[in-house]
């Protein structure tokens, strides 16, 4: 039994966990360059000190919402429209964290509040990865790994647009937000390994275009939700997996 | 007032993130929830990842010319067949910008 137990640890130290979550989120962390120098740089141009600016990324870290937040502040829109936005676009970090409840509620305080502050799309996609490929319970080096990694580089990112100011280059016609794609998929594809799970990703997939086309706000937490119930409903009516 | 900003800014997502990890919050998640939960992670990144793909200058794009579709295509097959994440994340993204690159 003790050698099953071993077995059951995929990795042999604290910091090659580390190192597994780092890597499996430095696309994710490559894509998010760009962003990130743009929120540093959109900051400083609505008006923020660099300090400020800084420390929004560093203690803010939320890439839409700052980036919306900067945009507001420099339209000169009050403190409420502010925060009632952010509320709107932070809203599917309350799924995330549900999601999560049950591996992380367990573990001590300092984990919650570490691992609960870097709760971003990119770790949360790197846990659901790894919870796929392993089959286990969270290992919560690896997704520290993945979190603070991903959460230096959007700093370094951040501090690099503060520096650059308002001569940085057209970073959209980059594409490299199709980094995100190419990391989600290969997030997604292999765990549709039954029907409902296909069904609710056709569903967000299809959702979420007309969402964006329409300009629909909050489209990508609609879009989750539907294709999250069209997956429950799905199972439940064909009695999947029982 | 910035400062001020920063900080409620910085609650509520911290809030957001942190609610649901919280042991003392009295909520017991029924099985019916925990099964629509277990569809978050497919549900969600798919709703992140197919406007990337499918919208170019904010509209509808399903042609070969769409870099980004062409690309997800590869990836997805690569996906399918070889269920290795990395390998699948370089090899297309290797490709988008070979196609941008070469256009």
């Amino acid at each position: 039994m003790s050698s099953q137990k071993s077995s059951e640890k995929p990795y042999s130290s604290h910091w090659k966990a580390w190192l597994a979550g780092a890597l499996a989120v430095m696309p994710l962390s490559i894509a998010v360059i760009p962003w990130g120098i743009l929120a540093g740089s959109l900051a400083l141009d609505a008006g923020l000190s660099p300090f400020e600016s800084q420390a929004m990324s560093a203690i803010v870290f939320a890439g839409a919402a700052q980036l919306v937040a900067v945009g507001m502040i420099k339209a000169g829109i009050g403190l409420t429209s502010i925060l009632i936005t952010t509320l709107l676009i932070t809203s599917r970090h309350l799924l995330y964290s549900m999601a999560m409840r049950a591996q992380i509620s367990p573990l001590p305080l300092k984990w919650r509040l570490s691992l609960g502050f870097l709760l971003t799309d990119e770790l949360f996609a790197i846990i659901a990865k790894n919870k796929d490929q392993a089959n286990q319970p969270l290992n919560p080096w690896y997704a520290l790994g993945g979190g603070l990694s991903f959460y230096l580089t959007w700093n370094i990112a951040s501090a690099a647009g503060i520096l650059i100011g308002h001569n940085i280059p057209n970073l959209e016609s980059w594409g490299l937000d199709f980094a995100i794609a190419a990391t989600f998929i290969a997030i997604v594809t292999p765990q549709i390994n039954r029907p409902s799970i296909l069904i609710c990703v056709l569903v967000s997939l299809v959702c979420s275009v007309v969402c964006e086309l329409f300009q629909v706000p909050s489209g990508l937490l609609i879009a989750s939700l539907l294709g999250m119930a069209c997956g429950t409903l799905y199972a439940k009516a064909t009695g999947e997996g029982k | 007032m910035i400062t001020l900003t920063i900080l409620l800014m910085a609650a509520i997502i911290f809030c957001s993130r942190y609610l649901f990890l919280e042991p003392r919050l009295p909520l017991k998640l029924s099985s019916n929830t925990l099964k629509f939960l277990s569809y978050s992670a497919p549900a969600v990144l798919s709703a992140i990842w197919a406007p990337i793909v499918f919208i170019q200058q904010h509209e509808l794009s399903i042609s070969l010319d769409n870099h980004y579709l062409i690309s997800a295509v590869v990836a997805i097959i690569l996906a399918i067949t070889t269920r290795k994440t990395l390998l699948t994340t370089v090899v297309s993204m290797a490709l988008f910008f070979l196609l941008r690159f070469y256009q």
